[in-house]
């Protein structure tokens, strides 16, 4: 299997890579961007932590939550102004950054700021369409009713539209109503693409709109299943984070506290090395019989 | 079984052409094989790269032996790339062969097909045993 690299940002802005043979990278940021000085912060406070741990990362805010479970729901900025906070934030913290978007009519603008196209977790054609036409990496979610095999389908739709650089990311899958499960079969699945692949911490122990009008989360398994998802063989962590969850203003109950970001970070890289010092000492996983 | 030897008939003669013949790329899913097959209402489809060389072919067979080792779920196995479950170094023929030496070879290798490739290695086409027979016996024009 031919591995894909897939390069986030331009040379001279810390440019990211993520390969299957490379350091595990992070996309972390709030749910939403709340405001500028919030978005700021969050990436100072945030990049400090990535230092201390030795990883390299891509800033990740959205500037308009569409899919929120409540019309009364923070919705965002909006695709100006949130565009705008994040070049912000690219070029005063010298770091890549990425949105999803969930209109095709916002994909030329977003891929005129952001370094790394998030599509939520679909497979709709138009805003795959939208994504590859940006000619910017895309990071393709993995729908929670979608089975791993059956990305392909969405990575040769992007395929025909343009797309060579994929990202695929498991972010749980629909265990009857409200709840996720993570089947870590999926990773190695989908990165038989031969694109790399990353797994949404954040997401996965979401309980989608089980609180009524919102959703949800188990965050006490982020710990377990981020050390579970690196030693099973991941390319990159998706986290979201906040350093004020309670008062988070999308995704509240999910957010990592920032507080904890350190030590979830150090624990999931040590698990990355060390499976690729494994795969270095054995090899490929491979227990099929010959024949 | 009995064969005309002295038969002056080529592979050519009775070749399904490129059309005819089932073919698909490699990166194809292996349904998308499946349902070729069926439309083209043969055991087999010829796998085939950008520039039409043959990589690969796979038959019923191979689908047969593969179902009963394979233990992945019907979803997951229609969307594995064909070329997974393929015969990499297929036996051949040339449109040249003679048509008796092409049939010697089906009954020697207990196969129904042959596929048909030019010296580039290239796919031209499919030799098929049952028009094969009839223009040995005679009941078909060549």
């Amino acid at each position: 299997m031919n591995k894909k690299k897939i390069l986030v940002g331009s040379p001279t802005n810390n440019q990211v890579v993520i390969h299957n043979n490379s350091d595990l990278v992070l996309i972390a940021g709030p749910c939403a961007i709340e405001t500028r000085e919030h978005s700021m912060r969050m990436a100072d406070l945030i990049g400090k932590v990535c230092r201390k741990v030795g990883m390299q990362w891509i800033f990740k805010a959205c500037y308009d939550k569409d899919c929120r479970s409540a019309p009364t729901s923070f919705h965002g900025l909006g695709l100006e102004e949130g565009l705008r906070v994040l070049s912000e934030v690219r070029s005063e913290h010298g770091i890549p950054v990425t949105s999803d978007f969930s209109d095709p009519s916002w994909g030329a603008a977003t891929g005129e700021v952001c370094d790394l196209i998030q599509v939520p977790a679909c497979r709709q054609t138009s805003i795959l369409r939208a994504a590859a036409e940006t000619g910017k990496p895309v990071h393709l979610k993995k729908g929670q009713f979608m089975s791993p095999w059956n990305m392909k389908n969405s990575c040769r739709k992007l395929e025909s539209f343009g797309s060579s650089e994929i990202m695929l990311t498991d972010r749980g899958t629909f265990f009857g109503y409200n709840m996720l499960v993570n089947d870590m079969r999926a990773l190695p699945i989908m990165a038989e693409t031969g694109y790399p692949v990353c797994f949404d911490a954040t997401h996965s122990i979401q309980m989608p709109t089980s609180m009524g009008n919102i959703s949800g989360g188990q965050r006490e398994f982020i710990p377990h299943l981020t050390r579970s998802a690196a030693a099973c063989g991941i390319d990159a962590l998706f986290v979201e984070v906040h350093d004020d969850p309670p008062n988070a203003l999308s995704d509240a109950n999910t957010v990592l506290d920032l507080k904890y970001l350190e030590v979830v970070l150090s624990q999931t890289k040590a698990m990355h090395d060390m499976r690729r010092e494994l795969q270095e000492k054995w090899g490929e996983d491979n227990v099929h019989p010959e024949g | 079984m009995f064969i005309q030897k002295d038969s002056d008939l080529d592979v050519a003669s009775v070749m399904l052409d490129l059309n005819s013949t089932p073919r698909i790329s490699s990166r194809a899913f292996l349904k998308e094989a499946l349902d070729l097959m069926d439309a083209k209402k043969l055991g087999i489809i010829c796998i085939t790269d950008r520039f039409g060389k043959l990589e690969g072919i796979i038959t019923d067979g191979d689908i047969r032996r593969m179902l009963t080792r394979v233990q992945k779920p019907f979803a997951a196995l229609f969307s594995d790339d064909v070329i997974e479950y393929s015969v990499k170094n297929p036996i051949t023929v040339k449109r040249s062969t003679a048509l008796s030496d092409a049939i010697a070879t089906m009954g020697l290798m207990q196969v129904w097909d042959l596929p048909v490739i030019d010296q580039s290695g290239k796919l031209e086409g499919l030799l098929h045993l049952h028009p094969a027979i009839e223009a040995i016996l005679g009941v078909r024009n060549a």
